[in-house]
């Protein structure tokens, strides 16, 4: 995916101009190569970043939820059954996955799965009351325009969540960062991710942060609206 | 199309749930949607597309959508 990582580079140096069709079609390429494999190459390394989030959504007020990257459903069958859960992603084949997954495990809280770009949302305003991405903001070409975007559509007063891999700072991370290093290029991320990169250094003093197991390779950060 | 309801329902032509067409709106305009039930896509008449539903799946893309004559 050096295709991918060169053409988002590009695009993150020149933000905030409007992205090419480039971007989306070389993410959307690679999760269609991955999505029959995504579950078993990816699934274990982020399970407990993703439990956590649920979790936390589980615990958060308001039933409206919208997940963003909801890939092939994996979080899908850990929200309360009060949850109202949304899902959004750019590829078809995951989607196809996180359907059949609703359809198997009778996920009657799932009220819809959706093909857009979380960067331009085909939702109202102040719709949700939550939204979660996870492992979604070091893939999109601009992550602040997706955190505009989850702030526009959850209801003021509501919750944004993330779970990423931020790049380290300091400490003995890096060989971790290395050695998933390929499987980050397949998918799309890039393992120098900042948190500036997706918030203001005013929503990163307000975010609640903390570090998810294993090794503290991903981070949930939580976000009033 | 006019004998499109008489087709056996199948995933490809699956329609939308309508709760979907409450919380939906064109990601240009942000403007209403109006739901083609015979075509099976979510019309943005402001932005002049059609957003095909494949599967049961709306696909919000404008580049994925049909222009619309006028």
């Amino acid at each position: 995916m050096s295709q991918a990582l060169q053409s988002r580079r590009t695009a993150r140096g020149q933000d905030p101009t409007p992205r090419s069709s480039l971007d989306a079609d070389a993410v959307r390429a690679a999760y269609r190569r991955w999505a029959g494999i995504y579950d078993a190459a990816f699934g274990g390394v982020s399970a407990i970043g993703r439990r956590r989030a649920v979790a936390m959504v589980n615990r958060l007020p308001g039933a409206r939820v919208l997940e963003v990257g909801v890939g092939t459903g994996l979080a899908l069958p850990h929200y309360l059954p009060s949850k109202r859960v949304t899902g959004i992603d750019l590829s078809a084949e995951m989607l196809a996955r996180a359907r059949t997954r609703v359809q198997q495990r009778r996920l009657a809280n799932v009220d819809g799965l959706l093909e857009m770009d979380a960067e331009a949302m085909a939702f109202p305003d102040d719709g949700f009351d939550i939204a979660v991405a996870m492992f979604v903001a070091s893939v999109v070409p601009h992550p602040r325009q997706l955190l505009a975007e989850m702030r526009r559509v959850v209801r003021p007063g509501g919750h944004l969540l993330f779970v990423n891999h931020f790049a380290a700072e300091a400490g003995p991370r890096w060989w971790i960062e290395w050695a998933l290093a390929p499987a980050s290029r397949a998918l799309g991320w890039h393992p120098d991710f900042a948190p500036a990169a997706l918030f203001e250094p005013e929503d990163q003093a307000r975010a609640e942060i903390s570090p998810v197991p294993p090794f503290g390779l991903f981070t949930l950060a939580h976000l009033p609206n | 199309m006019s004998d499109a309801k008489h087709e056996p329902q199948t995933a490809r032509n699956a329609p939308i749930d309508p709760r979907l067409l409450e919380i939906l709106v064109c990601p240009l305009t942000k403007g209403p949607l109006e739901y083609d039930r015979a075509n099976n896509e979510l019309i943005s008449r402001k932005a002049g597309l059609a957003y095909p539903v494949r599967d049961g799946i709306p696909i919000m893309l404008p580049e994925e959508a049909r222009q619309l004559e006028d």
